[in-house]
C-alpha cells in the first residue's frame, strides 16, 4: 500500500509523547476479532481512554510489562476489516489507519495483527494488507478454546514460517496468554510479513480437525438458537421481552441505587448547612456545587447499569442479533438496527443513551442518533407532566390524563423521527455505511471483562461529564440565589427568588416568551430547569410560597390554578400549561446531555447546535399550540 | 438518506443477492457498487468469486443473514444486497 492512500483528510492524531527507547504497540483485527478481551488479558485491565482530540472513537492505552522487566505502550485499536479499502477517516477503519501510519513515525513501534482463529482465512487477508502495506507485524490467533471445542488445530509453526512474523496461539481466557504474549513481544522482533500466500489456503493448510464434528460445540449451539431468536415469529417476541427486560432493569434497578447516593448526599448537605449555617456561602455549596455532585451521582447508576447490559449484550453476540432483528424498522428514520437500543434507552435517559450510540459504527449515523435523542421522553420530564396535568386537566378524568401522557411520549417519538429525517438531509447527510453485521457466536460473556469497562465508562462520566454538570450547576444557583443589583429588579420584588438575577432575566425575556404564554416565573423555572428538568416543579414551588413540593404537588396545582393576574383573570390556563407541555417535549433542557454530547462528539458545534435547533422549535410550537389553543377557547 | 448500493445497483435483469432464495447457495459474480464500497466489501469476505448461503431473512424486508464459504456469518443490509450480483454456484 503506498504512503499516499494515508493521506486522508482528518485531524491529525497528536503524537503520544514517549520517554526514549519506550517501545509501543498498536492491537489490530476485525471487529469481534476478541481483540478486546485479549487486550483486558494482556493488560490485566488497566487500561484507560487515551486522550486524542478530533476523534470520537475509542482507543485504548495501557502499560506493558515485557520480560526482562521493561516497559512497553499498547493501545487498542477500534475493528477494522480492512487497512486498504478507502473509507471515511471518521470510521473505526479510518481511525485505526492514521493511527498507525503517524505512529510509524517513531520508532519501535509494531502492529500486532489479532486473528480470531474460528476465522483464519478471513484474518489472514487483513494480514496480506499489512503485509503490502510493509509495517512491522507480530500476529496473535486468539480463540484458541474455541478452536479445540470445535475439534480444530492449527499448526502454530507452520503459520508461523508461512508468514514469516512471530506468532503466538492465545486464548483471552487464558491467563497464561499475558506472559505469552509478554514474552514474544519481548524475545523477538517485528518484521513485514511475507506477500506471497492466498489467505484461504494458508488457513486450509494450516488448520486440520482433530477429531469429528462436535454436535455440542459452539457453533452447533450458535445455529440452534438463532433458529428461535431469529425466526420470523418468535425473533421479534424475543427481542421485545429482551429490550424490555433491559429498560426495566436500567430503571428498577437504578432506582435504589439513586435513592441511596441521594441519601449520602443529604447526609453531606445537612452537615454542610449544620457546620455552615445559614447564608450565601453554605447555600452555595449545599445547593450549588452539592446539587451538582447530586444530579451526578443520580446518572450514576444508570450510565454503570447500561454499560453492563450493553457489554452483556455485545459480549454474549445477542446485540448483532438485535440489530439484524430491528433494522427493518428503523431504515425509514436514517439509521440502522444499531441505533434501537440508543434510543430506547434515552426513554429512560439521554446520559447514558448517548454514551451508549457507540455501538454505532456509521458515524453520520451515530451523530444523528445523539442528535435526536434529547427528544426522546426521559423520566426526568414527569415531574413537569404530572403537575401540569393533574393542575389544569384535574376535571377530565384519569383515563384523559393517561391518554395525554402517553401522546407527550407518542409527541416526543414522532419529533425525533421527523428530527431524524431532516437531520439525515441536512446536518447529516452524507452516504451511509453499507450494512455488514458479523453475527458471531454465542458466548458466555466475562464478567471481569464487562465490569471493568463499566468501571471505566464511570470514571470517565465523573471525569468528562461530571465537571460540567457541577460547574453549571452552581452557574445556575448563582442566577437564583444572588440577588441582582437593585436598578435590575423588578417593582414589587419582596421574595429572595423575586430579587434573584434569574428573576430578572425572567423579565427581561418576559416579551420574548409571552406569545407562548410564558411569564417571568415560568422563565424562571425554564432557567432553572436547565440543570435538571425535575428542578422546575421545586423553583415554580419557590416562587408560589411553597419551599418544599416534594411529591405531593396538590397545594402548588391549587396555587397555579387559583393564581390571578392583577384585573383578576386566571394567571394560567389550558392554553398555558399545552405550550409548556409542547416546549418541555422539545427543548433539551438538560445540562447533562448536553455535556454527554460534547463528550462524545468531542466538540462545542454539536451541543450548540442540539440547544439551538430544539429550543427554536419548541419556541415556535409553543407559541402556536398557546395562540391557536387561546383562539380556540381550551 | 443516501443508499450504498443505490447509485449503482443492478439493473434489475441479474440475479442479485436479494433475490436469492433462502437455502440456496450462489456465486458472488460481480459487485455492482461504488469502487470503495465493493473494496470494503470484498475485505469483508464478500468478493467476486465468494460463495454464500442465504440463511435467513429480518422481518419486513430487513437484512439477509448468509454464510460464506470460509464460514464467516454476516447480516448484510437489503440495499447493499441489490448490489451484490450472483449465479449459480458450481
Amino acid at each position: 500500500m503506498s504512503d499516499d492512500c494515508h493521506a486522508e483528510q482528518g485531524t491529525p492524531l497528536p503524537k503520544v509523547e514517549a520517554s526514549a527507547g519506550t517501545r509501543s504497540f498498536a492491537l489490530l483485527g476485525r471487529p469481534n476479532s476478541g481483540k478486546s478481551s485479549l487486550y483486558n488479558t494482556i493488560t490485566g485491565g488497566d487500561a484507560h481512554v487515551g486522550n486524542f482530540p478530533g476523534i470520537t472513537v475509542d482507543v485504548l492505552e495501557a502499560e506493558l510489562a515485557l520480560s526482562g522487566g521493561a516497559k512497553a505502550r499498547i493501545f487498542d485499536l477500534p475493528g477494522t476489516y480492512s487497512v486498504r479499502a478507502a473509507v471515511d477517516p471518521e470510521t473505526d477503519e479510518g481511525v485505526a489507519r492514521r493511527f498507525v501510519t503517524e505512529k510509524l513515525d517513531g520508532e519501535g513501534f509494531a502492529v500486532v495483527q489479532v486473528i480470531d482463529g474460528t476465522q483464519l482465512a478471513l484474518g489472514l487477508r487483513l494480514t496480506r494488507e499489512i503485509a503490502d502495506a510493509g509495517w512491522p507485524l507480530y500476529v496473535l490467533v486468539t480463540q484458541s478454546d474455541l478452536l479445540a471445542s470445535d475439534g480444530k488445530k492449527i499448526d502454530e509453526a507452520r503459520l508461523e514460517e508461512e508468514l514469516g512474523v512471530p506468532l503466538a496461539l492465545v486464548s483471552a481466557r487464558d491467563k497464561g496468554s499475558r506472559e505469552r504474549v509478554s514474552a514474544l513481544l519481548s524475545t523477538r522482533e517485528a518484521r513485514p510479513a511475507n506477500k506471497d500466500f492466498d489467505p484461504a489456503t494458508l488457513a486450509r493448510e494450516v488448520t486440520s480437525s482433530a477429531r469429528a464434528g462436535d454436535a455440542a460445540s459452539g457453533k452447533a449451539f450458535t445455529q440452534r438458537l438463532d433458529a428461535k431468536l431469529l425466526h420470523p415469529v418468535l425473533g421479534p417476541i424475543a427481542f421485545v421481552l429482551i429490550m424490555g427486560a433491559l429498560f426495566s432493569a436500567v430503571f428498577l434497578v437504578a432506582d435504589p441505587a439513586t435513592a441511596a447516593s441521594d441519601a449520602l448526599l443529604g447526609f453531606a448537605r445537612k452537615w454542610v448547612s449544620t457546620t455552615l449555617g445559614e447564608g450565601l456561602v453554605s447555600s452555595l455549596l449545599v445547593d450549588g456545587v452539592l446539587g451538582g455532585a447530586g444530579t451526578v451521582l443520580v446518572f450514576m447508576p444508570q450510565i454503570v447499569l447500561l454499560s453492563v447490559a450493553l457489554d452483556l449484550l455485545e459480549a454474549s453476540g445477542y446485540l448483532a442479533r438485535g440489530a439484524f432483528l430491528a433494522d427493518r424498522s428503523l431504515r425509514f428514520l436514517g439509521l440502522s438496527g444499531r441505533a434501537f437500543l440508543p434510543l430506547l434507552m434515552g426513554h429512560a435517559c439521554a446520559i447514558p443513551a448517548i454514551a451508549s450510540t457507540r455501538i454505532i459504527r456509521d458515524p453520520k449515523e451515530r451523530l444523528t442518533a445523539i442528535l435526536v435523542l434529547p427528544l426522546m421522553t426521559c423520566s426526568a420530564r414527569l415531574p413537569t407532566y404530572a403537575l401540569l396535568l393533574s393542575t389544569f386537566f384535574s376535571g377530565k378524568g384519569p383515563l384523559f390524563r393517561a391518554g395525554m401522557f402517553l401522546g407527550l411520549y407518542a409527541f416526543g417519538v414522532v419529533t425525533g423521527l421527523l428530527a431524524s429525517r431532516i437531520l439525515r438531509r441536512t446536518a447529516t447527510k452524507g452516504k451511509s455505511l453499507p450494512l455488514v453485521l458479523e453475527m458471531p457466536r454465542y458466548r458466555m460473556p466475562e464478567a471481569r471483562v464487562v465490569l471493568r469497562k463499566a468501571g471505566r465508562t464511570a470514571k470517565r462520566f465523573l471525569r468528562d461529564v461530571g465537571t460540567t454538570i457541577v460547574i453549571v450547576s452552581t452557574v445556575l444557583w448563582a442566577l437564583l440565589k444572588v440577588p441582582a443589583p437593585e436598578a435590575m429588579r423588578a417593582a414589587g420584588a419582596d421574595t429572595a427568588i423575586e430579587r434573584s438575577v434569574g428573576a430578572s432575566i425572567g423579565h427581561a425575556v418576559e416579551p420574548l416568551t409571552k406569545p407562548a404564554g410564558f411569564d417571568w416565573r415560568i422563565d424562571v423555572g425554564l432557567i432553572g430547569s436547565f440543570g435538571a428538568r425535575e428542578v422546575m416543579v421545586g423553583t415554580m414551588g419557590v416562587i408560589f410560597g411553597i419551599e418544599d413540593v416534594g411529591d405531593d404537588t396538590t397545594p402548588l396545582a391549587e396555587k397555579l390554578r387559583e393564581a390571578k393576574k392583577a384585573d383578576g383573570t386566571p394567571l394560567y390556563g389550558v392554553p398555558n400549561a399545552l405550550a409548556l407541555l409542547v416546549f418541555f417535549v422539545i427543548a433539551c433542557q438538560c445540562m447533562s446531555t448536553v455535556a454527554a454530547i460534547r463528550r462524545e462528539t468531542k466538540s462545542l458545534k454539536w451541543p450548540a447546535f442540539v440547544v439551538a435547533y430544539t429550543y427554536t422549535v419548541a419556541y415556535v410550537l409553543a407559541v402556536i399550540v398557546f395562540q391557536v389553543a387561546r383562539a380556540l377557547g381550551a | 438518506m443516501a443508499s450504498a448500493a443505490a447509485s449503482t445497483a443492478s439493473d434489475g435483469t441479474e440475479p442479485t443477492l436479494a433475490s436469492t432464495a433462502i437455502g440456496v447457495r450462489v456465486t458472488v459474480t460481480r459487485l455492482a457498487l461504488e469502487p470503495a464500497d465493493a473494496a470494503w466489501l470484498t475485505a469483508v469476505g464478500i468478493g467476486e468469486g465468494e460463495a454464500l448461503t442465504v440463511l435467513r431473512r429480518a422481518p419486513f424486508g430487513g437484512p439477509l443473514h448468509v454464510v460464506t464459504s470460509l464460514d464467516a456469518e454476516l447480516a448484510i443490509g437489503e440495499a447493499l444486497a441489490r448490489g451484490i450480483v450472483v449465479g449459480a454456484a458450481p
